[in-house]
């Protein structure tokens, strides 16, 4: 029995994806220990506080580089290697360390980056898959629209889908926080406003979240509907459909037949689609001022954080790494071949 | 194969536009004052009939600036497509082709790089460099964007390698460097350039983000359609830069112009190409 389920072609697809996940993630955080020690500049540089004579600087600047592990304690620098062992053994003791840019000197990354994530998370999440439905739901509709009218559906989905969205999110700003007043022009809560678990701050937050959140919608709903809608066009062209038609099934039915396989290419998409999402998101973040994680890893690069930006960036890849496992499960799940073990 | 393409409405339409695209920066930029000079008395001017859109919060001419940007974007999306595409074809080309442990390498690295998020990964390249030039930053997108690429050139190959010519030829005793020059490269052609076009398309996007984030090209001293959204973005003069809607609206839209035209023209060419998408 338990032979069995080793050998079963699901599990092994499932344990294969998990190998090449653990790979994927090995190369990222080697990318994240060694990119920004190519960066120029000294990230503890930044800490020492303007108006130090220059005595006092280098003192600082050894004993903060000592604090942060870029010196052996007896002030010589420390070797890359030794420091990318340090990185490893802190990293699997699940201690990020110490922040060193402005603002969060000293705070541990961890806490910084738990509570920044909630926020980015609430926009991915949504986005993702609400973007997915309505998208493909929407491109599926419009693929039997006839005429005029689909030329303007056409038009509609392949420019929602190709504006750049960050002009986009310039442009929603422009129009409903500038113009009508809608919403507020960035942030996460009104200046001076103090967020409680009350309904009030629920409306504020509402109201700063609508920008940000419709903005990518609209932008993933466009991809998804244009590409849904050639996908089900490509369908009903094809033989089976015609077939279908000359025996006599009914239009709902060889609709059903139709968008069952056109799907299949979409959720191989979901893929890639996460992935922009993220990067997305960062740019996003930036234009409306949303606190979220985005945001602070604009900060940290700008700032050569290198806590910080391993803490962001492990947490991006993290995100990454596991939803795109997520989807590969699911997608063995929907392909009858990996499912039943049969064929293929 | 050209008869066809001029048949294809999609086609036409989107290449005059794309063509007309690139007249406007050539041209325009030839035409246009010096994007870069200020007239610090003349700042935050709405479009007028001595400046055509306005001034931006330097006072610089936003219809030059436009011009030379779009000409500049282009010219980084060219260089990035082009390293992309010769990336793509060096990586996803070679391995399916001689098969075995070089198609599992490639193929494994492509899987790899495919997984992380692009954006980021360039973030991070790109606070690397100091001065950034526009050829530098080029350079850094070619090389994040080219598995996308490189998967597109492996499946066509994939297919053309079984098909009976190639056996013919390699029966002949034909080296397999003279096979992928005359026989499978010129079967490609136009599959190779739809690869290079949708390349230039994503550099040109990903061009005008970064730069928009200030990690582009030195935003000071080369004007590209990003360093327009960079300047709105950072704007010293304007409480609320969202005003300045003459200085950010123009670019975006050349830029939704563009990779629409993209969009349009690459369907069509794939609506003459691909035979089960055939209509004309």
């Amino acid at each position: 029995m338990m032979r069995r389920v080793f050998t079963h072609p699901f599990t092994k697809f499932v344990g294969r994806k998990a190998v090449f996940y653990l790979i994927v993630a090995f190369i990222a955080l080697t990318f994240i220990f060694l990119i920004p020690r190519l960066m120029p500049g000294n990230p503890v540089d930044q800490m020492i506080p303007p108006g130090t004579t220059d005595v006092g600087r280098l003192k600082l600047r050894a004993e903060l580089e000592k604090y942060f592990g870029l010196r052996n304690p007896d002030g010589t620098p420390r070797p890359y290697i030794d420091q990318y062992i340090d990185f490893w053994a802190n990293l699997l003791r699940g201690n990020l360390g110490y922040a060193m840019m402005r603002g969060y000197s000293f705070i541990p990354v961890a806490t910084v980056v738990m509570e920044k994530l909630p926020y980015t998370l609430a926009l991915v999440i949504p986005v993702l898959l609400i973007g997915f439905f309505v998208g493909n739901w929407v491109g599926a509709r419009a693929a039997y629209v006839k005429g005029k009218r689909s030329e303007a559906v056409y038009f509609i989905s392949v420019i929602t889908s190709q504006m750049p969205f960050y002009w986009f999110a310039m442009v929603m700003l422009f129009l409903l926080a500038v113009n009508v007043r809608i919403f507020p022009t960035g942030g996460t809560f009104s200046p001076r406003f103090i967020p409680g678990p009350n309904i009030e701050s629920f409306i504020d937050a509402l109201r700063h979240y609508a920008l940000p959140f419709l903005t990518l919608l609209i932008i993933t709903t466009g991809g998804w509907a244009s590409g849904m809608r050639s996908m089900t066009l490509y369908e009903l062209d094809s033989g089976y459909i015609l077939y279908g038609k000359q025996l006599g099934f009914r239009n709902k039915k060889l609709a059903s037949y139709a968008q069952r396989n056109a799907i299949l290419p979409q959720f191989t998409g979901l893929n890639i689609n996460l992935n922009n999402l993220i990067g997305m998101t960062m740019i996003i973040e930036m234009v409306f001022a949303w606190d979220g994680l985005g945001l602070l890893t604009l900060d940290a690069v700008l700032a050569r954080d290198y806590s910080m930006m391993l803490g962001t960036f492990l947490v991006t890849i993290g995100v990454v790494i596991f939803g795109n496992f997520l989807v590969d499960i699911a997608y063995a799940f929907l392909d009858p071949r990996i499912r039943t073990g049969r064929g293929g | 194969m050209f008869e066809l393409l001029v048949r294809s409405r999609k086609f036409i339409i989107g290449a005059a536009v794309l063509l007309a695209i690139v007249l406007f920066g050539i041209i325009g930029s030839m035409l246009t004052r010096d994007p870069l000079a200020f007239d610090l008395y003349r700042f935050v001017e709405p479009p007028s009939g001595d400046f055509l859109l306005g001034t931006d919060d330097l006072g610089r001419d936003v219809l030059a600036q436009l011009c030379a940007g779009t000409r500049n974007s282009l010219m980084i999306g060219a260089i990035a497509g082009g390293f992309a595409t010769l990336l793509a074809i060096l990586i996803g080309g070679i391995g399916p082709y001689k098969g075995g442990l070089i198609d599992e390498t490639s193929n494994a690295f492509t899987n790899v790089i495919m997984v992380f998020p692009m954006l980021p990964l360039l973030i991070l390249l790109a606070a690397i460099l100091e001065n950034r030039s526009m050829f530098l930053v080029a350079v850094l997108i070619g090389l994040t964007s080219w598995p996308w690429a490189a998967r597109c050139i492996r499946s066509q190959v994939l297919t053309l390698k079984e098909r009976e010519f190639i056996d013919v030829a390699r029966m002949s005793g034909m080296k397999d460097r003279k096979i992928v020059i005359t026989e499978i490269m010129p079967n490609m052609l136009a599959y190779i350039i739809i690869v290079f076009v949708v390349s230039l398309s994503i550099a040109v996007l990903t061009e005008a983000g970064l730069s928009m984030i200030g990690l582009g090209p030195d935003p000071s001293t080369n004007v590209t359609l990003g360093s327009m959204l960079y300047w709105v973005m950072n704007s010293t003069h304007a409480a609320l830069p969202w005003n300045l809607w003459w200085c950010f609206i123009p670019p975006g839209l050349i830029l939704t112009i563009f990779l629409v035209a993209v969009f349009v023209t690459q369907t069509g060419m794939d609506e003459v190409f691909n035979p089960r998408l055939r209509k004309v």
